[in-house]
């Protein structure tokens, strides 16, 4: 990663975190009854809203890179992707067999970024080695 | 592809960082470049042609085929 991407990254990372921050502070607002049947919907899309500032982030931090890191960048995300779907999938098919516990979409989102943060990392690692 | 980026470089005293600033990449790209590791885009092959005053087919050489 080059020098100028650093203030970028800050970036994504700031909304990562508005985004977590958002999730607990409607969870304790739900819990103490703050937040009136008619408004749920609002309070749970709430945390979602930072993620579009995310990849829009992630979106222009890709197109100021260079060839080479463009490149190193896609490898890297294909090897995401296909973590991430093997991982889903066997878990899934796993879970349908009942060898591992059924965890619902609305509990599972946390260990699916922290999946795509980690092959991401894992994939970018592998990738680098071939050209740096 | 083989190429001729190290010696250009040498010749006038240019650290990768430098050469990385004037073609508007990062230095690992340009360490990638000359240790044949990645061979640049046809317009990337240009703004190095462009930056050494040389032709590219004098800084770029293909890659010999068998029997020649």
């Amino acid at each position: 990663m080059s020098c100028h991407s650093k203030p970028i990254v800050w970036r994504l990372l700031g909304f990562a975190f508005l985004s977590a921050a958002l999730a607990i502070a409607v969870a304790v607002a739900r819990k103490n009854g703050l937040i009136p049947p008619s408004l749920r919907w609002v309070g749970a899309l709430l945390p979602v809203a930072p993620i579009l500032g995310y990849f829009a982030g992630l979106s222009s931090w890709i197109r100021s890179l260079d060839e080479l890191q463009r490149l190193i960048q896609l490898e890297a995300l294909f090897i995401q992707f296909a973590i991430t779907a093997v991982l889903i999938m066997a878990y899934g098919a796993l879970a349908e067999v009942r060898v591992v516990p059924d965890i619902a979409a609305s509990r599972l989102w946390p260990w699916l970024w922290l999946s795509l943060f980690v092959s991401w990392a894992f994939g970018q690692a592998m990738i680098r080695r071939k050209y740096v | 592809m083989t190429n001729r980026l190290r010696v250009l470089r040498a010749e006038r005293e240019w650290s990768q960082a430098e050469l990385a600033q004037r073609l508007r990449v990062s230095r690992q790209t340009v360490n990638a470049i000359e240790t044949g590791k990645y061979d640049p885009s046809l317009p990337l092959a240009f703004s190095i042609a462009r930056v050494f005053g040389q032709p590219i087919e004098q800084i770029f050489s293909p890659p010999m085929l068998p029997g020649e």
